[in-house]
C-alpha cells in the first residue's frame, strides 16, 4: 500500500509541462557553470524573498515554538504536525512584524508531518502560491526560511539556499541547512512557490527533510475538516480516558463540591481550591462524581477543559488542560 | 484487489531504477566541487587576502589582510597566548606573527607579519547588501591553496547580546560579604589577579553588598568592556581592572541548548558583538577570522563566529574598518 504515493506521484508528473517556461534555466544545468548563473539564482532569490518572507510565521505551543507558512488569504497555515502536535489545539501565530494571532490546529497527517492550522482572528493576511503542479525536479535551487530557536524580530526570520538532493515517496530533501524552530516552516522554488515543509531534520548537516505539497495537496479537504490520519510517528493519536483533571468531588445540590486538589495536578495549577463547587464542567451539570468520570473517560489528555465555579457565592471560569495519565 | 496491488508493486517496480537516480552525486551539491568551481574568481580574491593563522602544525583561524606590509585582522580568542603563532598569505609562511593590539569587545586582534608587497581586501561600497546575495569564506586550505564555502546573507544585521550578559569570572562563596569562592579560569578576573577569599566591596565605584547589586551594575555593560573593582584582602583595600566576559564564553558547557547540542562545533565567543551580519555557511570554529566576500570579491566583513550548524556571524565592514583604524592606533602608541 505504500506504493500508492509513487503511483500517484507519476501522474501528477506527467500532467507538468506547462509552467516549463517559468522554470529557471539554472534548475537544468548539473552546477552553475559561472558569475551569470550564480547572478539569475540571486536575482530570483533576492525577488521572491519579500513575500515568502512575509508568508512565514513562528507558531507558539506552550513552552516550545516552530514555523509555519500562510497559504490563503484568511490565515489558513501550512505546517508539520509535530509542530501541531493535536487537531483542536489552540496556538498563537506571530507574524513577520512580531503581532500575535490566536489560531486552532486543523487536521494532521501523522505519518507524513502534514498539518493545517487556521488563524482565527478576522483578517486578510499576506500568503504565498503552493506549487500544485509537482514541478520540483533533483537538483533544483530552492531556499527555506524559519524562526529557528524561536521568533526573534531584531533577527526577522532566517532564510538558507541549497539544492533539492533527494526525492523519495513522500519527503524531499535539500541541502538548506535546518535547526531547531524552523520545523513547519516553508521550503521554495526559485519563483517563490512553496514546494515543502520542514519536517525533520538529519544529523548530516547537509541532509534535510521535507514534506512536499502532495502530502497537502491530497489530503486537503480531510486536514481542513481537522481529520487525524495515520497512525504517527509525528503525531499520537489522543486515546480515550488518558486525561487527568487531579481533583476529588462530591455531591451538591449546585453541582459537585471540591473535597481535595491534589498537588502538582492541573487543577491545582488552574487555581481550582477546596470548598469550590463545579456548577459547570464544560457546559454540563453533574451532581453525581460519576457523571464526571464518565465525561473524563471520553476525553483525552491535552482536552481543554472550561470550569464554572462557585467560590463562597462568587462565581469564577477557570480554562485549562487535563494532564496525562 | 490482489491484481490490483500486483499492478501498483509492477509500478513500483519499474520505479526503482528511477528511484536509484533520485540522490543528488555529492559533487553537485551546494558544497559539491562542481558548484564551488563556479566561485574561481571569488576563490582566487581570497587566496590573496584570506590569511591562515597557524600555531606550529595546528591550524587556528583566519585572518583579513588589511596592509601590504603585513598587517592581519583575526578573532582574538583564537589566537590570544599562543607564542609560536605564525601566518601564511597565499603561499608564503611568515613566521614571528606577533598580536599587536586587541579588541575585547569585538574579539578582534591586530596581528603582525614582516612581509611586504600583500594584496590586502578591497572593502565593498556597503554591508547593507539584500539578503539571499551570495557570500563565500574560506572554507579549508592546504598549503597552497585556500578553499571556497559559499552560502547567502540569510537574516537582518543585528547586535548579538552577550549570552546571560557579562560576568566577571568569579563564584562567590561568603553569605554576608561579597567573598570570592572561586575565579573562572581564563576569566578576565584571573586575567586581573582576583583569588578565592578576596572580598568585592565597590564595582566601578558603586558600593555593593549583596548579589543583587553586582547584577545591578553589570546588567548594562557589555562583554569585553572593563570594570574597575575595589576589594578587600588580608585586611588591605585594592584596585583591579577586571574584563568582563559573556557568561556564555565562561560557562560554554553549562549553557548548551538543544540546538547547541545539535550543532556540535561552534566557537567559543559567540555572543557579545554590537553588531553582525548573519550568513548561511556551515563552517567549523576554526574557519573564522577571514573575510566574507562578494561575487565582486570585494570585503564585507569579517566573519567571527560560528554561532551555530546553520548561522555564522560576520562584522560588518563599516564597523571592521573602524576597528582596523583603533587597533593599529594603540599599537602604535606601544
Amino acid at each position: 500500500m505504500r506504493l500508492l504515493p509513487t503511483f500517484l506521484a507519476i501522474l501528477v508528473c506527467c500532467a507538468t509541462g506547462a509552467r516549463a517556461d517559468e522554470r529557471p534555466y539554472v534548475n537544468d544545468l548539473p552546477a552553475p557553470e559561472g558569475r551569470k548563473d550564480l547572478e539569475v539564482i540571486q536575482s530570483a532569490l533576492v525577488e521572491a524573498l519579500p513575500q515568502a518572507r512575509e508568508a512565514t510565521v513562528c507558531i507558539e505551543i506552550g513552552e516550545g515554538s516552530g514555523s509555519g507558512v500562510i497559504v490563503s488569504p484568511d490565515g489558513l497555515v501550512l505546517t508539520a504536525a509535530h509542530v501541531s502536535g493535536g487537531v483542536g489545539k489552540e496556538v498563537t501565530v506571530v507574524l513577520e512584524d512580531g503581532k500575535k494571532l490566536k489560531a486552532r490546529t486543523l487536521g494532521l497527517e501523522s505519518e507524513t508531518d502534514a498539518a493545517m492550522i487556521q488563524i482565527e482572528e478576522e483578517g486578510t493576511y499576506p500568503f504565498v502560491e503552493i506549487d500544485r503542479d509537482s514541478s520540483t525536479r533533483l537538483g533544483d535551487w530552492v531556499f527555506s526560511i524559519g524562526h529557528s530557536g524561536g521568533f526573534d524580530k531584531d533577527r526577522g526570520s532566517v532564510v538558507r539556499v541549497g539544492r533539492i538532493v533527494r526525492i523519495a515517496h513522500s519527503t524531499i530533501q535539500s541541502d538548506c541547512s535546518l535547526i531547531g524552530g524552523d520545523s513547519g516552516g516553508p521550503l521554495f522554488d526559485l519563483t517563490g512557490r512553496l514546494i515543502g515543509i520542514h519536517s525533520r531534520v538529519g544529523m548530516a548537516l547537509a541532509e534535510n527533510n521535507h514534506v512536499p505539497m502532495t502530502e497537502y495537496t491530497r489530503n486537503w479537504d480531510a486536514l481542513k475538516n481537522g481529520e487525524f490520519i495515520g497512525e504517527g510517528p509525528f503525531a499520537k493519536k489522543p486515546v480515550k480516558g488518558s486525561g487527568f483533571l487531579g481533583l476529588a468531588t462530591e455531591s451538591h445540590p449546585k453541582g459537585l463540591r471540591v473535597m481535595k486538589v491534589g498537588k502538582k495536578t492541573p487543577a491545582e495549577d488552574a487555581g481550582v481550591k477546596e470548598g469550590d463547587v463545579i456548577t459547570s464542567f464544560n457546559g454540563k451539570n453533574f451532581k453525581d462524581r460519576k457523571e464526571l468520570q464518565d465525561e473524563l473517560k471520553e476525553m483525552a489528555a491535552d482536552d481543554e477543559v472550561v470550569l464554572e465555579i462557585d467560590r463562597g457565592g462568587e462565581t469564577k471560569t477557570l480554562t485549562f488542560h487535563l494532564g496525562e495519565r | 484487489m490482489n491484481a490490483e496491488r500486483i499492478l501498483l508493486f509492477i509500478i513500483g517496480l519499474s520505479c526503482l531504477p528511477l528511484a536509484a537516480q533520485q540522490n543528488l552525486p555529492s559533487n553537485l551539491r551546494k558544497t559539491g566541487a562542481e558548484v564551488v568551481s563556479a566561485f574561481e574568481p571569488q576563490r582566487a580574491a581570497m587566496q590573496k587576502c584570506s590569511a591562515v593563522l597557524v600555531s606550529g602544525r595546528k591550524e587556528l583561524v583566519y585572518g583579513v589582510v588589511v596592509s601590504s606590509d603585513g598587517l592581519i585582522l583575526t578573532k582574538a580568542s583564537e589566537v590570544q597566548g599562543i607564542t609560536d603563532l605564525e601566518a601564511t598569505v597565499d603561499r608564503t609562511r611568515y613566521k614571528d606573527a606577533k598580536v599587536i593590539a586587541i579588541d575585547p569587545v569585538w574579539d578582534v586582534a591586530l596581528v603582525k607579519v614582516d612581509a611586504e608587497g600583500l594584496e590586502p581586501v578591497t572593502y565593498a561600497p556597503t554591508s547593507a547588501v539584500p539578503q539571499g546575495t551570495w557570500v563565500v569564506m574560506n572554507g579549508a586550505t592546504t598549503r597552497r591553496s585556500r578553499r571556497v564555502l559559499a552560502g547567502i546573507i540569510s537574516a537582518n544585521a543585528r547586535e548579538i547580546p552577550a549570552e546571560g550578559g557579562a560576568a566577571l569570572g568569579v563564584a562567590l562563596s561568603g553569605e554576608k560579604k561579597l567573598e570570592i569562592g572561586k575565579v573562572q579560569e581564563g576569566s578576565g578576573a584571573e586575567d586581573a589577579g582576583l583569588k578565592k577569599g578576596d572580598v568585592i566591596i565597590e564595582i566601578a565605584g558603586a558600593k555593593v553588598k549583596k548579589i543583587e547589586d553586582i547584577a545591578e551594575v553589570l546588567k548594562d555593560r557589555k562583554a569585553g568592556t572593563v570594570v574597575k573593582i575595589r576589594y578587600e584582602r588580608d585586611g588591605g583595600e585594592f584596585e583591579a581592572e577586571v574584563r568582563l566576559a559573556a557568561k556564555g564564553e565562561l560557562f560554554g558547557d553549562e549553557m548548551q541548548s538543544r540546538n547547541d547540542v545539535m550543532s556540535g562545533d561552534f566557537s567559543k565567543r559567540r555572543s557579545g558583538f554590537p553588531k553582525v551580519l548573519q550568513t548561511d555557511i556551515i563552517c567549523y570554529s576554526h574557519s573564522v577570522g577571514g573575510p566574507l566576500l562578494d561575487l565582486d570579491g570585494r570585503c564585507l566583513g569579517m566573519n567571527i563566529a560560528r554561532a551555530n550548524r546553520a548561522e555564522t556571524f560576520v562584522i560588518p565592514l563599516e564597523e571592521l574598518k573602524e576597528i582596523d583604524a583603533r587597533l593599529r592606533e594603540t599599537a602604535a602608541k606601544g
